[in-house]
């Protein structure tokens, strides 16, 4: 059965070796394995950049093959930092605030410690009791859990309600981009629990493990970043393969017909919709410990537009087309609006790239609709394929 | 010169001549009370010169009572002002002026206390003062700082007031006066009667003086005009800390005074038997501190069951400051009336509000009832069409200073500039899309970030002011409880118009005919002669163009920013759908639906906003659950697919 | 032959035009029938109520020995009961191959989670090949199936509609665009079809009609105009009047 599907689908061998030898050459010139020919904030750059991947292999799974055009999956990547975020920030602040109470004479009851948690956590907020959102947040299984089931139970009520009443197309957009605008809003209150704009912070400290440099750490994380994308790729290069596969393309192409050759389009674009934000989620949950902060600013509804460029510019309905889309464009973002790259002396004005990268982007987007809609992805068809009849 | 002089004798004589009295002597007569002035007895000597009803007397009050009087040795009175040694002096009757040397004069200074008698005088005086403004000012003055004395000269005053608008202001404010100051109880309770009609802040703050209640706690319950008896129990530690105050109970230790004490009292490692390592829990904690209160080392602990046996034992009352019942009870009465009136008002008010909100909504979403709702375009750069709209009214405000006419210039200048926008980016980019929405939504949002950086580069980050003319400034009024700007009765007037423009063109001309003929069925239009690609062209740009009319109108009355467009998409996609696409009236129903659900959640949860807009978005996506077709539902078959 | 589908007395309007008015049919199985009738005669909206796209205003849908209401079921809920549906214009999924048009409409469990986990049944290529040998099409198993030629499509069509193996298939004009050899190609396989189940033939063509040889109903307005053989109903004075106009 293995051989069978990587055969019928050789670029999922090729992206493996590729992803396994860039893993394998990242860690050599990491500084952790002492070479030091990359800095450890790049490192953390490649390692979200690798998350950035695996959300943008979600939404071309939801989008390029199944035709949903989500605006919501970076909501569900948000979710999924807050998820983590969580536990990271109600532990860490837990370590500090007991060691900084055991100096004291009396040994803290349960209740300080919570009450000294609480206004460590919220102060910035003006509270320091615990809302109800954290009731789980000092267990790491359970927010976990939450990092996968609150994307993936907000995707299930909001399709439900959505593919139910036969929102399709543009309309399914406007409500996915209504429902992250929603989503930001409500991040963005101070009393929703979840500290306002401050978001949560010094989520790269990893509880239990503050003896490890974060040189180290970001490699741990890269790793996993590299694991998740290989996970994510292969679950999604299975799910599309098969008559699964062939049932979701085709409605995205006609779905009044799949209908009535007695599929529930419904259940199908339900389950994809689920599972690409659940793993929107992971993705999420190991990116924002690489980044340190997540805020409500990350999840309003540009952020999954940009998604959706991503994807587009890499090439839709195609799984590596989402990869290079994602890395391409993301790293020289980074790159553009780092103030790296050289502004261009036109003698009458000055191009500076901090500003006009976006410009540039937004029109490239443009061409690659217009002129281009298999994106970069669509380069690979002009190589010639051994093995292909006719 | 001469005849100048002539004209000058001839005022001088005339004058005494009309007055035929001088205040001097009334002054000479109580020269004594005036130099040294106390506050029991100067009253008879301010009755006497408010009898005068001389019109210098008002200047002379009021300059005493800023301490600008000076008396001469030999006691008659001068207006003076110092300068060095030297006096500046105006007589008080002819305003002749003159200066002398500071040291014959002794300057009057009247205490705190008669100052303020004074201001009282002056303000019975100045309630019949024959110069309007003078007597408004007086009346603003009693509303400002109410007093018993002053009813009976305000009441004296309103049957001689000449102006209308005053007297009906005089009738009021005695109305206000009688309220809580009146002799007879029975005067009392009918001005508070009289007050049920009035919404006004003002009114409704005088019926609170009224029932001002000071709380109190007593072991039994006291005489007086009780408000209420609260039960402890209610908020058991907040009552609590009443009786501490009052030091009917001893201090109830919180966990951090447990703490404290026990620390102070560690006896070799120990408290009370207790080993330290045992305290990381608040019951030993407690059994520690009660084991050394056995031993007297510390106060009793006062647990929940002695708190609330001292707070049974206790009576938690109001008293009103006023002794009168009848009259806190028909103050409570009208109260009540003026309360429920207030609620009608500000339902009236939210309605206005509502009204407002819908109509930005509605000017926002318009634009694309044309193009997403008519011709079934998704123009995700609508918002910055809008954006670029603003800036042209800001851009023609730097170069025509006068707002109005830069007013006048902005509104067809946006609609110019959005118009050639919008026909352009039809021409380049829409064109080659139609009928590949998904498509035509991520282009549009393509041009919309590069738009909004353009925005950015060229204006900056910061918001940018768009000021309205003068004539849009301001409120109307209808009464302390509803009150709307100018600013958003021409933003809803605005909207009128733009629906009634619309809805004819869509109707009534030939464009219009040319538009649905086209949306409807393009080859069938083409083949009777009409351009497809000219009336897509135009209509786009008349959709664009809308959008561009709109931003101006927001810039005036919200923040001109290179984002402003992005804050309005979603919900004007959202109006547009929720209304039901292809129709006017359906979008006009969608923006009232959300302008009035969105003020509503405000309503019911006031200090949020940004609640407000999520909850409105999480009830719009469960409408389209319900109505997935809109308010105003296209039917047939050519709807939906 | 018992009845499979019986429409009667259904009525449905769009924006005040009377689409169907007061339409009944019974088709039963197995069967043959052909409906004709002009343009605007409510065909396809017949399809549409049968099919549960368009909701009736009023009337019933009974299908099956234990005559159920196909009013209130979903589209697909109808497919899978036993209704297969070809459209006027082809519509195969282009951007995939014959095989995969076929395999998706091969009658298997059809829920998200039967696809994924359940092993492909052993006899799937058999059937595959079965339905093509059918259609003609066996040579082009692989090939995407937007390159094949418009008459190739409307066989494909015809195929997946067979590869549900439905008790009713609904043919909307299975000849438009087709040469003439490609016509009596499809008049047998509708035929051969017609031997095991029902199958309704929406047609313009009196030729095709003619070569299939079966019960023809006339619709007209929303409603039957008349019923019989081709020959009994094209000497029926109505019939002539509503083809050749008054």
């Amino acid at each position: 059965m293995k051989n069978t599907f990587i055969a019928k689908n050789p670029s999922v061998l090729w992206f493996m070796l590729g992803l396994s030898l860039f893993t394998v050459i990242v860690s050599i010139c990491s500084e952790a394995a002492g070479t030091a020919l990359i800095s450890t904030s790049f490192l953390k750059t490649l390692g979200k950049t690798l998350c950035l991947c695996l959300v943008a292999v979600a939404m071309d799974v939801a989008w390029g093959y199944c035709g949903i055009l989500s605006l919501g999956h970076f909501a569900f990547f948000g979710i999924g930092g807050y998820a983590i975020g969580m536990w990271l920030m109600y532990d860490r602040t837990k370590n500090i605030v007991v060691s900084s109470l055991e100096s004291n004479i009396l040994p803290a009851t349960p209740e300080e410690i919570t009450d000294a948690i609480g206004s460590q956590i919220f102060g910035v907020v003006g509270s320091s009791d615990f809302p109800l959102i954290w009731a789980f947040s000092h267990s790491l299984t359970l927010q976990l859990l939450a990092v996968v089931l609150v994307p993936g139970l907000l995707a299930l009520v909001f399709g439900w309600f959505a593919f139910r009443s036969r929102v399709a197309g543009v309309y399914l957009s406007i409500l996915t981009q209504a429902m992250t605008l929603a989503l930001s809003l409500y991040l963005f209150q101070n009393d929703t629990g979840l500290r306002g704009n401050n978001g949560l912070s010094g989520l790269q400290n990893i509880p239990g493990l503050e003896a490890v440099s974060q040189a180290t750490l970001s490699l741990w994380f890269f790793w996993a970043s590299a694991l998740a994308l290989a996970a994510g790729y292969l679950l999604f290069a299975w799910m599309t393969s098969g008559k699964f596969g062939s049932v979701i393309r085709a409605i995205r192409d006609n779905e009044a017909r799949v209908r009535f050759l007695g599929y529930h389009v419904e259940s199908y674009k339900l389950f994809i919709f689920t599972v690409t934000a659940m793993v929107a989620g992971v993705a999420g949950a190991l990116y924002y410990p690489q980044a340190g902060i997540i805020n409500p600013a990350e999840i309003a509804p540009i952020a999954s537009i940009y998604l959706a460029v991503w994807v587009a510019i890499g090439g839709r309905g195609r799984l590596y087309g989402a990869v290079i889309g994602a890395a391409v464009v993301s790293l020289m973002s980074s790159w553009f609006t780092g103030g790296s790259a050289p502004d261009i002396n036109l003698g009458v004005y000055v191009v500076k790239w901090t500003d006009w990268w976006l410009v540039l982007l937004g029109l490239t987007f443009v061409a690659v609709t217009l002129f281009f809609p298999k994106g970069i992805g669509g380069l690979f068809d002009l190589l010639p394929r051994k093995g292909e009849r006719t | 010169m001469r005849s100048a002089l002539i004209v000058l004798m001839l005022m001088i004589c005339s004058a005494p001549a009309a007055i035929a009295q001088t205040l001097q002597p009334i002054l000479q007569t109580h020269a004594a009370e005036i130099s040294k002035p106390s506050r029991r007895s100067v009253g008879e000597t301010l009755d006497a010169i408010t009898r005068s009803s001389l019109p210098q007397a008002t200047a002379f009050l009021e300059q005493w009572s800023e301490k600008n009087i000076w008396q001469r040795d030999d006691g008659v009175f001068f207006l003076g002002v110092a300068d060095g040694n030297t006096l500046a002096l105006t007589d008080i009757d002819t305003q002749a002026t003159s200066s002398a040397p500071k040291a014959n004069y002794k300057q009057l200074k009247p205490n705190g206390g008669v100052r303020r008698l004074i201001g009282t005088a002056l303000v019975q005086f100045q309630l019949i003062d024959p110069d309007l403004p003078r007597r408004e000012t007086a009346v603003a003055s009693i509303a400002r700082r109410p007093e018993a004395a002053q009813l009976a000269p305000l009441l004296a005053s309103i049957a001689a007031e000449t102006d209308p608008a005053l007297k009906v202001r005089k009738t009021q404010l005695a109305n206000f006066l009688s309220a809580r100051f009146a002799d007879e109880p029975a005067d009392r309770i009918a001005a508070i009667n009289s007050l049920a009609t009035d919404t006004s802040v003002e009114s409704r703050a005088v019926l609170n003086q009224i029932l001002l209640v000071k709380p109190g706690v007593a072991r039994t319950q006291p005489d007086g005009n009780i408000a209420a008896i609260h039960d402890p129990m209610d908020a058991p530690d907040a009552y609590y800390t009443a009786l501490i105050n009052e030091d009917l109970a001893p201090a109830k230790q919180t966990t951090a005074d447990m703490k404290r004490t026990l620390k102070s009292n560690i006896v070799d490692g120990r408290i009370a038997g207790f080993a330290l390592a045992q305290m990381n829990d608040l019951e030993t904690r407690k059994a520690a501190y009660a084991a050394l209160a056995t031993d007297g080392l510390v106060p009793v602990l006062i647990t929940e069951d002695l708190r609330d046996a001292s707070l049974n034992n206790h009576v938690f009352y109001d008293l009103y400051d006023e002794p009168n019942a009848e009259i806190t009870a028909a103050a409570h009465r009208v109260l009540g009336t003026v309360t429920s009136r207030v609620a009608t008002a500000q339902v009236a008010d939210l309605t206005l509000d509502a009204l407002s909100l819908a109509s930005i909504f509605f000017l926002a979403a318009i634009g694309l009832a044309i193009t997403f709702g008519v011709m079934g375009v998704i123009n995700m750069a609508h918002g910055e069409f809008i954006m670029m709209g603003a800036y042209t009214g800001y851009v023609v405000q730097l170069f025509v200073p006068n707002y109005t006419v830069s007013l006048i210039i902005a509104l067809p200048l946006a609609f110019a500039v959005t118009f050639g926008a919008g026909v352009v980016m039809e021409r380049l980019v829409i064109r080659r899309l139609y009928h590949r929405p998904l498509e035509t939504l991520l282009a549009t949002f393509g041009i919309s970030i590069a738009l909004q950086q353009i925005a950015k580069n060229i204006f900056g980050t910061q918001a940018r002011p768009l000021t309205s003319p003068d004539w849009l400034a301001g409120a109307w009024v209808f009464n302390d409880v509803i009150q709307i700007s100018y600013i958003r009765i021409a933003i809803f007037v605005l909207a009128l118009m733009f629906l009634g423009l619309i809805i004819y063109i869509l109707k009534r001309t030939r464009l219009g005919l040319e538009v649905r003929a086209v949306t409807q069925n393009p080859g069938m239009a083409s083949s009777m002669g009409i351009d497809p690609d000219r009336i897509n062209m135009m209509t786009f740009g008349l959709g664009s163009g809308i959008a561009g009319i709109a931003g101006v109108a927001i810039g005036l009355y919200a923040k001109v920013t290179s984002e402003m467009g992005s804050d309005y998409i979603v919900q004007s996609f959202m109006t547009v759908v929720v209304g039901g696409v292809g129709n006017v009236w359906g979008t006009l129903a969608g923006a009232a639906m959300i302008g009035f659900g969105q003020k509503g959640i405000e309503w019911l949860n006031p200090s949020n906003t940004l609640a407000a807009q999520t909850y409105m978005i999480f009830f719009v996506i469960l409408f389209i659950q319900f109505r997935p077709k809109g308010i105003v539902a296209q039917k047939g078959r050519a709807a939906g697919d | 032959m018992s009845t499979l589908l019986e429409v009667s007395g259904i009525s449905v309007s769009f924006d005040g035009f009377k689409a169907i008015n007061n339409l009944s049919i019974k088709i039963a199985e197995p069967e043959l029938r052909a409906i004709i009738g002009p343009n605007g005669a409510g065909k396809t909206t017949f399809m549409d109520i049968v099919t549960g796209k368009t909701r009736p205003d009023e009337g019933y849908v009974i299908w099956g020995e234990k005559s159920v209401s196909l009013l209130g079921m979903s589209e697909s809920q109808i497919a899978q009961a036993g209704i297969g549906r070809k459209f006027q214009k082809p519509t195969v999924f282009e951007a995939q191959t014959v095989r995969e048009n076929i395999t998706m409409a091969l009658k298997n469990p059809r829920r998200p989670l039967d696809l994924l986990f359940n092993k492909a049944a052993a006899d799937t290529e058999d059937r595959v090949r079965a339905i093509s040998d059918d259609i003609g099409l066996t040579d082009a198993l692989d090939q995407v199936s937007g390159a094949l030629s418009h008459g190739q499509k409307q066989w494909l069509e015809i195929g997946m509609l067979l590869a549900q193996d439905p008790r009713l298939l609904l043919v909307d004009e299975p000849a438009a665009g087709m040469s003439a050899v490609e016509r009596e190609q499809t008049t047998d396989i509708l035929v051969r079809a017609a031997q095991t189940r029902a199958v309704v033939v929406v047609e313009h063509d009196m030729d095709f009609i003619q070569r299939l040889n079966c019960k023809v109903t006339v619709l007209h307005q929303g409603a039957v105009l008349a019923e019989g053989s081709l020959d009994h109903v094209t000497k029926n004075q109505d019939v002539i009047d509503v083809y050749l106009g008054r």
